[in-house]
């Protein structure tokens, strides 16, 4: 047995998993996609180590995405109810307008007195 | 399907070698935890075909190997560690240390996938050529060949690393 061989014995020793490991096994078994629906698939993919970034930062677009949906949907309703009360406004003024103008005509044509 | 504390007891008992042949392999702890967790996950689906613990055992390492060179050969990610970048020691030192281990590590991450598994199955899990040919359902004529040729690379760069020649 050489010398070499020891080094690689010792370089390629067990090595154990990171904390957590089994119970993380036993998560995804518990969470199979096909025994408990979309969470569990969700919950899942959570378990996976490189999907958990990807899994938490959709999740956070989609919580982002969904909070900016109901901003401008509630900028756009505000929007459509100042439109309303200028349109409303402009019809009062415009019909104030008339009056007047019907007025001042009226006083135009009138007969003057002597 | 096999009682889910027993079968965390089995995950416990075997995780250590699962989760090394996968580091040893790939290089990358979060991927050998996933590659890991998988082939643990298809003992649960298959357990019912295991007929006692060393079928169980050499289950787990013909699988966790496959495994890993189907990984590599979808990653396209072999070898992994190119050859350039194993560094070169210049003054030699005696194991077991820290730094030559590593460097050990990623010579073998360095290997073509085939030499890499049954360097890691010898080395990691000890065994014996004609265990590893069953293992990896391989002819064990074709096992020499490749151990042979794989370990007389390692020996001649790695021998500059250990500063010995044998």
């Amino acid at each position: 047995m050489s010398r070499l061989d020891d080094a690689f014995r010792e370089a390629l020793r067990r090595q154990e998993p990171p904390d957590g490991f089994a119970e993380r096994v036993m998560a995804r078994i518990q969470a199979r996609p096909e025994q408990g629906g979309a969470w569990a698939g969700l919950l899942a993919a959570f378990q996976r180590p490189r999907l958990r970034w990807a899994t938490a930062l959709a999740a956070a677009a989609l919580a982002v995405g969904a909070v900016e949906y109901r901003n401008e949907r509630e900028r756009r309703v505000e929007g459509e109810r100042a439109k309303e009360q200028v349109m409303l406004a402009l019809r009062i003024t415009g019909g104030k307008l008339r009056l007047v103008q019907a007025r001042v005509q009226r006083i135009g044509y009138a007969p003057r007195e002597r | 399907m096999p009682d889910r504390a027993d079968f965390e007891g089995i995950v416990r008992e075997h995780q250590s070698m699962v989760f090394s042949i996968a580091y040893h392999f790939l290089h990358d702890r979060p991927a050998a935890e996933e590659l890991a967790q998988d082939v643990f996950l298809r003992l649960y689906k298959s357990f019912g075909a295991l007929e006692s613990a060393e079928h169980l055992t050499r289950w787990l390492r013909r699988v966790t190997t496959n495994r890993c060179i189907d990984y590599c050969r979808r990653s396209k990610l072999m070898p992994r560690i190119g050859l350039e970048q194993v560094p070169e020691p210049s003054s030699p030192s005696r194991p077991p240390d820290p730094m030559l281990s590593r460097t050990l590590r990623q010579l073998v991450a360095s290997l073509p996938g085939n030499w890499r598994a049954l360097v890691i199955l010898k080395y990691q899990e000890e065994m014996e050529t004609e265990e590893i040919a069953r293992a990896l359902d391989m002819p064990v004529g074709t096992v020499k060949s490749q151990l042979s040729r794989a370990l007389d690379f390692l020996r001649e760069k790695a021998s500059r690393v250990l500063g010995e020649t044998e």
